[in-house]
């Protein structure tokens, strides 16, 4: 009954929808819009002529006051108001292809000439592209339907009301106890979580469900592994020998925040900015890394200063794209062509980025030491003696220099070398005898402290510090004591306020002609405070805690690190593109036409820049936050091209509905992504079946009105992690440095790199794929074939592909074929002692739910065949038990075996369903 | 067939039929409303009136994207052999001849050779170094070819050189990057990507872009050269083993004989077929297909890349070392995956970097022996396809990523221990042949000492521009959309060779 009511009322609907169609074209008076009806057309048909880079005629459709303006035949094309005084009118409407718009292409349609006119009639208004307009609190339509759970049906249901398709019924449990399980922690709950669900009765039980899910530890491990797509988060620095970076602690600090459910605006602002809050912890400056997954090149011969601008361009367009859902890519050569972004705007935005201490340093400089509770009590004591003693300024700038030895000059960033070079891999500073080398316009306030990095070869070199030129007044010199490696060493300068150029000169007489052994190796020199109260017992003690900080190795990480005022580095626009033909000076800031969203208070570094993106009148963050989690539940974005909602990406296909969670994610759930997440799996829209319907693929086929659950491959992260939650092998070991699970020889053969795959031992084999170790160059063989992102760049979308490739991965890796022995081992250990309850077990362990019969009888006719083939060789069975110490296996547990390797590779466990 | 299996064999065809069409009109035409499609489009059918005729156009399909696709016109080559000299072999020694340089050998540089110049390694005035191997003019073009390729030089004939190639990187990872996918960073897919992007796969069962390597290190870039970039993942070079599985997981585990896979991949595709009746979803038929093929590629893979069963004088010929790993084995491989329909077979050879650091990296030492580890198979190559009828439609390219120096490495500031020559992106040689190029011709000369060149400049997008032009794309209009506009292999830049184009 209630069926044929609502029947019904899509007809009236539809009646009256059609009627006001009708209305709408036929009325001359109709607003023109000029975002959904003008910009479509100019975009498709008219700007690849008429755009930002090229203007033929010079007539340009990008702005309004381009538009508007003379063109080069001294009039304008367009007259608001007068569409008949406009020569846009008649170049669209003429007969003569020579005279026609647009040139040698098809006319514009009798429909698209008339919008033209109406818009040109309504005073050619231009209107902003819906993504670039602050979110405002949507009206949740007034719709009613006993299928409808919350707000999201809502908005789904009132378009496929307009459309006329009915939404599905909700999934059975066993689906939807899967799909909610893959959707929030990548992989299989307890067996306790899935069988109170089960088996409960309690309305809410889906709810409890969720909750659960949503607390349990490993939902940070799942949106983690979506996130280091955008981080580009990898193991290893890139390029050529692409030697390891340690940089795990971000991927752990990830998991962390997801599961402290971070709000999505401090996520953001501390990956950011995190180095730039007051007093920031050991993980905000951890978070920062975030910025230093870009790649390094310690290639031979190549220029730091090209690969340090490289990183601050990557970091740029991964801001843009991962996090604002924009392709600023384009801008770093000419003005966006479509959207509303300048050429200049693009290297203010870098600004932002551009006075970071990293250089493209083989040792990742700077790195952020991680030290044991016992040093990290020491060191704030240290600082808080510093701070009574001195200032609260020196006493932060100690603390900094110790946890990141920062501010130092690189070695290969010194200036006047002489007698030198920078050596090996781009790295220390090479000096002969009589070299010399120079710290240009180095603030000396204070400073009376310098500090080494370095390797000297032999012992009786000797190095003296000279102010402002090289035969300047000496203000220091140092006896070099020999080393074994690189080390640390110091000595004393005089002090002296203001800015100066400091030389260094370096001597070993003993060796001076021997042009190998008169050398020493700089990795950088600091000019620092020494600590306060000079002569007294308390600076004898805390000098020696000093050094013991500073020379102590501890677990560190790639951070962000500001430039000091001495150090900053001017920002030039790029004439085309290119880092050789500098335009313009810059200085930080965000593109204009979305510089509302800048708060008045901001900073002109990274922090006002986060504060920007985290603002509530910014048009892009949470659109593309909320667009990027519908997406991973529903495979694909309310916008599809995640990462571009400019005019060139695709059109939302509900973007009340977007915008209502968005503006409801900033306001009601305070950033919360849980509870955004949960909204979102809550709904009706969420549970339905996947069934296709026939009339769905009449009336829907893309399935963008949600009248189905989307069918989906898992991601290669999933594949893996369910075939290790079925098998029973899983670790449930959480952190730590990346581990190296099996994988076939001969992956890694960088050059310059001895480094080599060591299969991880014991239960490392086995943790989640999360953990798994990423090297760029040479990514995790079947994730990679999975779809899996090589971690070069940001990548905002995984393309989910078909291939044979990924047959044979689930057939015959060894990985799995292991993971199938484990996995018949648990059928035959739980499913009983007939092969069919042992078959229908395993499925049930995989599904939820009873196998079928008609597809028991295949599994049944496979291992009847398999034990046939098996009784006939007792080495194949041996061989592909894998039994050690043995030269005989029952068939049966070889046949078991090959059938939980095809159960492992059928359609609905590939599936997320 | 069964009736019943013609049944589902006719439901797989009309369901990818309208998964295609739902798949083409969602990525290309109706969802795109305002464009990444229609640019895509527009571009490829020549926006802005510059082209005339329409032309096939390149589209993704997600469901069959190998399928066998037509380029812009009809090229005159149907498969591309790339050999790859990863490190950069000196055309100073192989062919670029310069008595000239002879006489300043042992010389100091001219400081004009050095100034506002940035070298990898050189650092301070380096000496000059003369050839270090005899030249002669070879075959009726009278071809300069040294005499460490004494059996490349009985082939001089087939090939067009290039004598003034040129590039704008000085180190290897960036430097092979341009080569191979237009740009020097990582993150753009390699020109076999492109090549099967746009044509798909002839031959269903096996890897439309094949990589084989050799010389005991994969390129200095890594496996970005071959990888898709921003192209589906699917379009990547799938690296082909001498050693071990010759795919990664084509062989079946231990004690899995071919009967036991055939019957666990009918149960599979039994219970998928199952699972497609009550969902209705096409993709489940892709999978379907898509573990046909995998059972097919086991069987036609490993047949193509066992070389055993060639016969002794083709072994002779090439100077394979069957069990090995080298670049003789690779480079019959690669004829016989080219015989069998694969697209682009991309062969990289590492060591070939000539500094004089040590006695492998050494002109009068090292090089000698790489020299003899590959002229006599890429002899072969060229002699053997052209007996099977097969030159005329594969080119060859023979190339590396940069030149050599015609001074003397002086590293760090002292003089190397070996005779070598630094990085040099101003002048090297590259060699291409088949698939409609000249034979016995030269384009483009360096001065006297090699050190620049003086006419018939190219550099890496004319060759890539070339390589499409040879396969029937125009690299202009070939192109993809990514980061909000149409890219393509060439860039914003390339010009076709036509000078070398019979």
């Amino acid at each position: 009954m209630k069926l044929m009511n609502k029947k019904k009322l899509v007809f009236l609907v539809a009646i009256v929808a059609i009627g006001f169609v009708v209305v709408r074209f036929t009325t001359s008076d109709r607003q023109v819009d000029f975002s959904t009806d003008v910009k479509p057309i100019l975009n498709k048909k008219c700007i690849t002529c008429h755009g930002g880079v090229r203007a033929k005629a010079g007539f340009s459709v990008l702005f309004r006051e381009e538009a508007l303006a003379n063109t080069e035949s001294g009039k304008p094309a367009i007259v608001p108001g007068d569409p008949d005084a406009s020569e846009l009118m008649r170049r669209i409407s003429i007969d003569d292809p020579e005279e026609r718009m647009p040139y040698k292409h098809e006319p514009l349609s009798k429909e698209e000439i008339s919008i033209f006119r109406k818009w040109i009639k309504q005073g050619a208004r231009w209107g902003d592209h819906w993504a670039y307009v602050p979110v405002k609190p949507q009206t949740v339509p007034d719709v009613e339907s006993p299928w409808i759970i919350n707000d999201v049906d809502k908005f789904i249901y009132q378009k496929l009301e307009e459309q006329e398709i009915e939404p599905s019924a909700l999934a059975d449990k066993a689906t939807i106890l899967r799909r909610v399980s893959l959707d929030l922690i990548g992989m299989y709950p307890s067996k306790e979580t899935a069988n109170k669900f089960l088996t409960s009765n309690d309305p809410k039980a889906y709810e409890t469900l969720v909750d659960s899910l949503l607390a349990s530890k490993h939902f940070g491990e799942k949106w983690t592994s979506m996130w280091l797509d955008l981080a580009r988060y990898a193991d290893s620095k890139g390029y050529e020998a692409d030697h390891e970076r340690q940089i795990w602690e971000y991927r752990d600090w990830l998991i962390k925040a997801f599961n402290d459910d971070k709000p999505y605006d401090v996520f953001l602002t501390e990956q950011l900015a995190g180095d730039l809050l007051p007093n920031p912890t050991d993980a905000q400056y951890v978070a920062t890394a975030f910025s230093r997954n870009s790649m390094n090149n310690d290639e031979g011969g190549t220029d730091n200063e090209e690969f340090r601008v490289a990183a601050v361009i990557d970091r740029v367009n991964t801001t843009w794209e991962a996090l604002m859902g924009t392709t600023f890519g384009c801008v770093q050569c000419h003005s966006h062509p479509y959207d509303p972004f300048k050429h200049d705007e693009y290297y203010s935005f870098l600004a932002y980025f551009n006075n970071t201490r990293d250089e493209d340093q083989p040792p990742e400089f700077p790195v952020y030491k991680l030290f044991n509770d016992t040093l990290k009590q020491q060191l704030n004591k240290l600082v808080s003696w510093v701070k009574e003693n001195s200032s609260e300024e020196d006493a932060k700038e100690i603390k900094l220099f110790l946890q990141t030895s920062q501010p130092a000059v690189y070695g290969s960033s010194t200036d006047s070398i002489k007698n030198g070079f920078i050596s090996g891999n781009n790295g220390p500073l090479a000096l002969h005898h009589n070299g010399s080398f120079m710290l240009k316009k180095i603030n000396m306030d204070g400073r009376n402290q310098v500090i080494f990095r370095y390797f000297v070869l032999q012992n009786g070199a000797t190095i003296s510090a000279h102010l402002d030129s090289p035969n300047g007044p000496v203000i220091g010199k140092w006896n070099v004591p020999k080393t074994k490696g690189t080390q640390l060493g110091t000595f004393e300068v005089k002090t002296d306020n203001g800015i100066h150029d400091i030389y260094f000169t370096y001597e070993n007489r003993a060796f001076a002609h021997d042009e190998e052994q008169d050398r020493i190796y700089i990795e950088f020199v600091a000019l620092t405070k020494d600590l306060p109260a000079k002569g007294t017992p308390a600076y004898a003690a805390n000098k020696k805690i000093y050094w013991k900080l500073l020379e102590t190795p501890q677990d560190n990480v790639p951070v962000m690190v500001e430039n000091p005022k001495d150090f900053h580095r001017k920002t030039f626009v790029f004439e085309k593109g290119n880092r050789f033909t500098p335009g313009k000076e810059v200085q930080p800031g965000v593109p204009n036409s979305l510089a509302a969203a800048m708060p008045k208070d901001a900073p002109k570094n990274r922090l006002g820049m986060a504060m920007w993106l985290t603002d509530q009148k910014n048009p892009l963050v949470s659109r593309t936050a909320v667009n990027r989690f519908w997406e991973q539940l529903f495979g694909t974005g309310l916008v599809e091209t995640l990462e571009d909602m400019g005019t060139q990406g695709t059109l939302p296909t509900h973007q009340e509905l977007l915008d209502h969670y968005s503006w409801k994610m900033m306001n009601d759930y305070k950033w919360s992504m849980k509870r955004l997440i949960k909204e979102f799996v809550m709904s009706a829209t969420y549970r339905q079946d996947s069934k296709v319907r026939d009339d769905l693929n009449e009336k829907d086929p893309n399935n963008k009105y949600y009248a189905r659950a989307p069918r989906l491959r898992l991601h290669a992260e999933q594949v893996r992690d369910q075939a290790l939650c079925v098998s029973g092998m899983l670790s449930d070991k959480m952190y730590g440095p990346g581990v190296m699970p099996w994988q076939p020889a001969g992956i890694w053969m960088n050059p310059y790199n001895s480094e080599s795959w060591k299969t991880s031992e014991g239960e490392d084999q086995y943790r989640r794929s999360v953990y798994t170790y990423v090297k760029r160059t040479a990514g995790y063989p079947s994730a990679i074939t999975f779809d899996g992102s090589q971690r070069i760049v940001c990548t905002p979308r995984r393309i989910r592909t078909n291939t044979p490739l990924q047959a044979l991965v689930t057939l015959n890796d060894s990985v799995y074929v292991d993971l199938a022995g484990h996995f018949s081992s648990r059928m035959a250990k739980e499913g009983g002692n007939d092969v069919k309850s042992q078959i229908a077990k395993g499925y049930e362990m995989m599904l939820y739910k009873p196998i079928p019969q008609q597809k028991l009888d295949v599994f049944l006719n496979l291992y009847e065949k398999a034990v046939a083939e098996f009784k006939t060789s007792d080495s194949a069975a041996v061989a592909f038990t894998k039994t050690v110490g043995k030269t005989k296996e029952t068939p049966e547990k070889a046949a078991l075996k090959l059938v939980a390797n095809a159960m492992l590779n059928i359609d609905e466990v590939i599936t997320k369903n | 067939m069964t009736q019943k299996e013609l049944n589902i064999q006719k439901l797989l065809n009309e369901a990818r039929e309208r998964s295609l069409h739902a798949h083409t009109r969602r990525h290309f035409l109706k969802e795109s409303a305002m464009g990444l499609g229609a640019l895509a489009m527009g571009a490829l059918l020549g926006s802005c009136g510059s082209r005339g005729a329409a032309s096939p156009t390149v589209m993704f399909d997600p469901a069959r994207p190998l399928l066998p696709k037509p380029p812009h016109f009809p090229g005159k080559a149907k498969s591309v052999i790339f050999l790859h000299m990863a490190g950069a072999p000196s055309q100073l020694e192989l062919f670029d001849y310069k008595p000239a340089l002879m006489k300043m050998d042992g010389q100091d540089c001219p400081q004009s050779f050095l100034e506002g110049r940035q070298f990898a390694f050189i650092r301070g005035i380096p000496k000059m170094l003369g050839p270090q191997a005899n030249f002669a003019q070879r075959g009726q073009s009278g071809a300069w070819v040294s005499d460490r390729l004494p059996h490349f030089s009985t082939v001089a004939d087939e090939v067009s050189f290039l004598k003034a190639m040129t590039t704008d990187q000085f180190n290897h990872a960036p430097a092979q990057l341009l080569v191979h996918t237009g740009g020097p960073r990582l993150g753009r897919p390699s020109i076999g990507s492109w090549v099967t992007y746009g044509l798909g796969t002839e031959n269903q069962n096996l890897p439309g872009f094949v990589v084989l390597t050799s010389g005991g290190n994969n390129p200095d870039a890594g496996k970005s050269v071959w990888g898709s970039g921003f192209l589906p993942s699917v379009y990547q070079g799938v690296q082909c083993r001498s050693d071990g599985d010759p795919v990664l997981f084509i062989k079946d585990p231990d004690g899995v004989n071919r009967d036991l896979r055939k019957a666990s991949i009918d149960a599979i595709n039994n219970v998928n077929k199952q699972e497609f009746e009550e969902y209705q979803d096409p993709e489940i038929l892709s999978r379907i297909s898509q573990y046909e093929m995998a059972y097919r590629m086991q069987i036609t893979a490993p047949d193509v890349m066992n070389i055993n069963n060639e016969p002794e004088y083709i072994h002779e010929m090439y100077g394979t070392k069957p069990g090995k790993t080298c670049f003789a084995n690779n480079v019959l491989l690669a004829r016989k995956l080219v015989e069998k329909g694969v697209r682009f077979v991309q062969l990289f050879d590492w060591g070939w970097d000539s500094h004089g650091a040590g006695a492998n990296e050494a002109l009068n030492l090292g090089f000698i022996n790489k020299c003899r580890s590959v002229d006599k198979a890429m002899t072969a190559l060229l002699l053997d396809l052209k007996q099977r009828g097969l030159l005329e439609e594969t080119l060859v390219v023979w190339a590396g990523e940069f030149g050599r120096t015609p001074m003397q490495e002086r590293r760090d500031g002292a003089v190397n221990p070996f005779k070598g020559r630094d990085h040099h992106t101003e002048a090297f040689t590259v060699w291409l042949a088949g698939g409609g190029i000249k034979k016995g011709y030269t384009h483009g000369e360096t001065d006297e000492i090699g050190y620049t060149t003086v006419s018939g400049k190219t550099d890496n997008h004319d060759l890539q521009a070339t390589i499409l032009h040879q396969l029937g794309f125009d690299h202009e209009r070939f192109t993809y959309p990514f980061q909000g506009r149409p890219f393509r292999l060439t860039d914003v830049a390339g010009k076709v060779i036509h000078d070398i184009i019979a």
